[in-house]
């Protein structure tokens, strides 16, 4: 008699209580839920918004933070390694919050920003800024063990022919780090389009062209929710769901 | 010349070793017996709990790995995505050397290096040769060479001619080997056990 796999079972419930509620709102959301208002041109608007902000953001991660991550895997610094957790760590309204008090007329940052006509509020710079803070620490934490696991002696090697730690860093690590710059770059971007609370409070809506009055996808989920109900916001949300498969499976090919 | 005199405790085991010799200097021991330390030691990968080490006559103790002019080539050493002609010259293009055609040529054919390609593509022992090569071509003042020949065919012609070469460049090496036979071709011969030091020879 075949014995029962105890570690397979456990491990397919709680897989299924992780991906049974997403089927089920794809079901409910292109079956008995279907509202026309969920895949219309002003989701889609959304979704392109969603979809361009967050790459850009996971763009600004790579360019500002590839560095940190390298200097974390290399030195140990417990504290360093605990501030740059605090964006993820805060319920994100803090950091929409944080945005636009440093932003604001209050402070001599916010005053030199607005005489140079920078507006972070219902803006897509104001946006791209919150999406980035919020995804950057999930960006670091991905990369750090990526570059842990680089073998060192390549580095110990670049250093030994006189190469500076930085120039080994240019030419050495990041020349072979493509893969692993790529796969977390993907996961922070999931991460950006995923974000709600900050962006609810800086972004709520863009006001700049292409994206004129368009909500990011979050926030137009919720404000279906809010004003239509249910069958709106379920069919929305199952719109947005397969757009956030779509980047699994991407994420999957560049990992294998 | 390198006179190292050093102590490293690390978890359980302590190192307490001393090298001071010049040329082409063997060192062998058992696994586990502190070769890799003191070798990490003199270049800069580890910090000595206490002594010294001096390189012609110049103090490296405390100073960081780039700037101690020792390279350190293991079997993993290389950088992997270059070619093997563009990995030949890159250290002596960092360090702003101009190197003579002829003597690349030199290098390529005392060691064997028949072959080009990515050198993440080649074997163990390939590039090993092409690491130890572009470590002479960027003319260290010490090169630690840790178990980096141990994947070479015809090791004895290649420890006869990598000395040559050395000794030529005025650099002085350290090298370790599983093979006590290769003692035979050093200037100098260090046993380690246990993490203490004698001097064969």
């Amino acid at each position: 008699m075949r014995q029962l796999n105890w570690l397979r079972l456990i491990s397919g419930l709680s897989l299924a209580l992780l991906v049974i509620p997403v089927f089920l709102l794809l079901y409910a959301g292109f079956g008995p839920l279907k509202d026309p208002m969920g895949y219309s041109y002003q989701v889609f608007l959304s979704v392109e918004l969603t979809l361009i902000s967050s790459a850009i953001a996971a763009a600004v991660s790579v360019v500002l933070f590839t560095p940190l991550a390298y200097y974390f895997a290399r030195n140990k610094n417990s504290i360093g390694e605990t501030l740059s957790d605090i964006p993820a760590s805060i319920p994100h309204p803090i950091v929409g919050v944080a945005i636009l008090v440093i932003a604001s007329p209050l402070t001599p940052f916010g005053k030199f920003l607005i005489s140079i006509g920078i507006n972070l509020f219902d803006s897509i710079l104001g946006l791209i800024i919150a999406l980035t803070i919020v995804s950057a620490p999930i960006y670091v934490k991905s990369m750090q063990p990526f570059f842990q696991s680089m073998n060192i002696a390549h580095e110990n090697y670049a250093l030994g022919l006189g190469a500076s730690k930085f120039r080994t860093f240019i030419s050495v690590v990041l020349p072979n780090s493509g893969r692993g710059i790529l796969s977390a770059l993907l996961i922070s971007m999931s991460r950006a389009m995923s974000e709600f609370g900050s962006i609810a409070i800086v972004a709520y809506y863009v006001l700049q062209q292409p994206f004129y009055g368009v909500n990011p996808a979050p926030v137009l989920i919720f404000q279906y929710y809010t004003y239509y109900g249910l069958g709106a916001a379920v069919t929305a949300s199952a719109v947005m769901i397969l757009v956030s498969i779509a980047m699994m499976i991407l994420l999957r090919l560049v990992k294998h | 010349m390198i006179e190292a005199e050093v102590k490293k405790k690390l978890g359980s085991f302590t190192l307490e070793a001393r090298v001071s010799d010049d040329n082409f200097v063997c060192l062998t021991g058992k696994n586990g017996s502190g070769k890799t330390t003191l070798l990490n030691l003199i270049g800069g990968i580890l910090t000595p709990d206490e002594g010294h080490i001096t390189l012609n006559s110049k103090t490296i103790t405390n100073l960081p790995i780039e700037t101690r002019r020792v390279s350190i080539i293991t079997p993993d050493s290389c950088i992997p995505h270059l070619n093997v002609d563009d990995h030949m010259v890159w250290g002596a293009k960092n360090k702003g050397l101009k190197i003579e055609h002829d003597y690349i040529t030199e290098i390529k054919t005392s060691l064997g290096i028949e072959f080009d390609g990515k050198v993440r593509k080649l074997s163990l022992g390939m590039r090993e040769r092409v690491a130890l090569a572009t470590s002479l071509i960027s003319k260290p003042e010490l090169m630690l060479v840790d178990e980096a020949l141990s994947n070479i065919d015809n090791r004895r012609d290649f420890i006869d001619a990598f000395k040559s070469l050395a000794a030529k460049a005025k650099i002085d090496v350290i090298f370790t080997t599983q093979y006590p036979e290769d003692s035979s071709e050093a200037d100098h011969h260090y046993q380690l056990e246990s993490g203490k030091s004698t001097r064969l020879f």
